[in-house]
């Protein structure tokens, strides 16, 4: 049997990492025409401010990417990262005291809530033997009423230091936290947790013959997706400096959203955080360009659909292309 | 006797909905009298229409995101179009379950075609469809936007036959349909063939894209029924109404014993699952449960349903 020709190592490394190119690729692109579109407007370049409110406005799409992705690659999918930032932001609004101690032992609480969550979440689908989608539709219920519960009226108060510290206003040093989370995810894809995450994504049968609990495996992927939710959460009711139990409600979709940008395979076992991340600042980008671009705003959704299906067409054809 | 696994989850989900009924009966004296139970019953038809285009599309593995903004757009497409006029209402109910068919087989077009993966194409398709019943309505403030829907279409959701609320004849004339044609048409053989392994449907000689389409397609079509029926219901159209329908149908087709995973169940077990689904929420109400009771409620009563009948086999 002749071998194929061996493809040229860019083009290897390329499709290898294709999801991640094209999420790079429709970021730079979304960033050029924002520039352009604000120069066109305003005579000016963006500066700190708009950069700031950028950053700001999209770290709890970034996390909530973050949450989405990790379950996404087990072949599941979480419709219910919008009810735990739900309560999370609730819980979070109502806590938050001015004392060091209360800011951290009110985060801490925020994230084991998200955790449980999750974990909730992962119980079911791994030794419940339910369909995520099912699942978290119901979790998501669940946990919508509960964020009702805690905070019936949006109301509450976010300490100025804590907004400071996650959503500081006067530069975008929450571009820190987006490095950190890199750079965790650099590690936890070299974990044995990573591996298998990835794995059970790909084959769940072939994974566990090779040793790999899906089950646990599951069970660690949606609690840690639970605790990345809640730290949205708290990220949302740092910039929002209050809370309220429905805001997190259009999470769900737009997280969707931003890991099918980010190149991240709804199938499983394919496509990175990183990526996910880069579709969440897309996402932001595109309500800034139609904002500049002097777009009705009741057509908004109108073109971010259009643009969801263009940017999935196109990154279907590329691979299409590149895999000849 | 043993019954067949799909007959079972059916009469599950059929003891479901009788049981809530009694347990109505139980909280608030009255609740299971006639005339109440057909209130709740032509609540429940609004879902069980939008339910059996999710069924469709859920029997080949499917799922349809973009019910919301469809139903919504089909019932404000009724009311501007027709204008509250009787000679109007065929041009308007035309155009109307059109548009839903269209829209439908686009989103089949997507999937089966361009290979887009269901949640993303239907997903996308609810965001342009929302955009665009926004801004042609120009956000509900157009002249026409405030028809009331023509008469003959109020009375199709209001009248009675025989004793029996009109609503529920077209749902019941939809459930013979599309029982019938899942069960004794080829279309039908077809749909479950597809749903229980594509790639064999394929190589078996079925053309799986026009099935596809055609489900899709479908699916599009109810909703847009579902939003006619639902502003005959009403009187008028709003923006925001279809919102409901979507996490509803979806948990009706499940709980009436449909895989997610496609290639099983029967509209009969959706019929069941949307009167349970639909009674449960009449008796949270009866019960003055507050909002946030009847969401966690909701919730948990579904994942108990799942537990009780919607697990995968234990894998060996």
């Amino acid at each position: 049997m002749p071998l194929r020709p061996r493809r040229s190592r860019f083009v290897h490394g390329l499709t290898q990492n294709l999801g991640l190119w094209l999420a790079a690729g429709i970021l730079l692109a979304s960033l050029f025409s924002y520039v352009g579109i604000y120069y066109a407007r305003q005579k000016l370049f963006p500066g700190n401010f708009e950069l700031t409110t950028t950053v700001n406005n999209t770290m709890p799409l970034v996390l909530a990417a973050v949450a989405q992705t990790l379950v996404v690659l087990t072949r599941g999918i979480d419709l219910s990262v919008g009810g735990v930032l739900d309560i999370t932001n609730a819980v979070a609004a109502i806590g938050l005291g001015d004392s060091v101690l209360s800011m951290v032992s009110c985060s801490i609480l925020v994230l084991a809530i998200g955790a449980a969550c999750g974990l909730l979440n992962g119980v079911l689908v791994a030794y419940g033997r339910l369909q995520p989608i099912l699942v978290t539709l119901a979790t998501l219920s669940i946990f919508q009423g509960i964020a009702i519960r805690v905070l019936p009226q949006p109301g509450g108060q976010v300490p100025e230091r804590y907004t400071a510290l996650l959503a500081n206003p006067n530069g975008p040093w929450s571009l820190l936290y987006v490095a950190l989370l890199l750079v965790l995810w650099w590690v936890l894809r070299r974990t044995r947790l990573g591996v298998s995450i990835y794995t059970i994504g790909n084959d769940e049968e072939a994974a566990a013959a090779n040793g790999i609990a899906p089950r646990r495996t599951k069970l660690l992927a949606y609690a840690i997706a639970g605790m990345c939710s809640a730290a949205a959460g708290l990220f949302l009711a740092a910039n929002a400096t209050a809370g309220d139990a429905n805001t997190g409600n259009g999470f769900t979709l737009t997280s969707i959203v931003a890991v099918v940008l980010g190149g991240v395979s709804l199938f499983g076992g394919r496509g990175s955080a990183a990526g996910a991340m880069m579709g969440a600042f897309v996402t932001t980008m595109i309500v800034n360009i139609l904002f500049f671009a002097e777009i009705d705003p009741l057509y908004q959704s109108f073109y971010e659909g259009l643009f969801l299906l263009a940017a999935v067409l196109l990154a279907g054809g590329a691979r299409r292309v590149l895999r000849r | 006797m043993r019954l067949s696994l799909d007959a079972r989850r059916i009469l599950y989900a059929a003891l479901a909905a009788v049981l809530l009924f009694v347990i109505g009966a139980i909280v608030r004296p009255g609740f299971a009298r006639p005339d109440s139970i057909s209130a709740v019953l032509v609540v429940a038809s609004f879902v069980g229409l939008v339910a059996a285009g999710q069924m469709f599309v859920i029997l080949i593995g499917g799922i349809d995101l973009s019910v919301p903004w469809v139903l919504n757009g089909a019932a404000i497409l009724l009311v501007t179009s027709s204008l509250g006029q009787d000679s109007r209402a065929w041009l308007g109910l035309g155009l109307t379950l059109g548009m839903g068919l269209l829209v439908g087989a686009v989103n089949g077009i997507g999937i089966a075609v361009f290979n887009v993966p269901a949640v993303v194409m239907t997903l996308a398709m609810n965001g342009i469809m929302q955009g665009l019943t926004l801004g042609f309505s120009n956000g509900m403030t157009c002249s026409a936007c405030a028809s009331y829907a023509p008469p003959v279409v109020q009375a199709a959701a209001h009248g009675s036959l025989l004793g029996i609320p009109a609503a529920l004849w077209v749902w019941l004339v939809v459930a013979v349909l599309v029982s019938c044609v899942l069960s004794f048409t080829g279309f039908g053989r077809r749909t479950y063939a597809v749903g229980t392994n594509a790639r064999a449907s394929y190589l078996a000689g079925i053309n799986v894209g026009a099935v596809t389409v055609a489900l899709y397609a479908l699916s599009g079509f109810f909703a847009a029924l579902a939003g006619i029926m639902l502003v005959g219901f009403g009187g008028q159209a709003a923006l925001g109404m279809g919102d409901p329908y979507l996490f509803q149908s979806i948990a009706a087709v499940v709980i009436g014993g449909v895989a997610i995973l496609g290639g099983r169940g029967h509209y009969a077990g959706v019929v069941a699952g949307t009167i349970s689904l639909v009674a449960l929420v009449s008796v949270l109400l009866a019960m003055n449960m507050p909002n946030y009771g009847r969401s966690i409620i909701y919730g948990v009563i579904i994942l108990a349903l799942l537990l009780l009948y919607g697990r995968e086999a234990r894998e060996t």
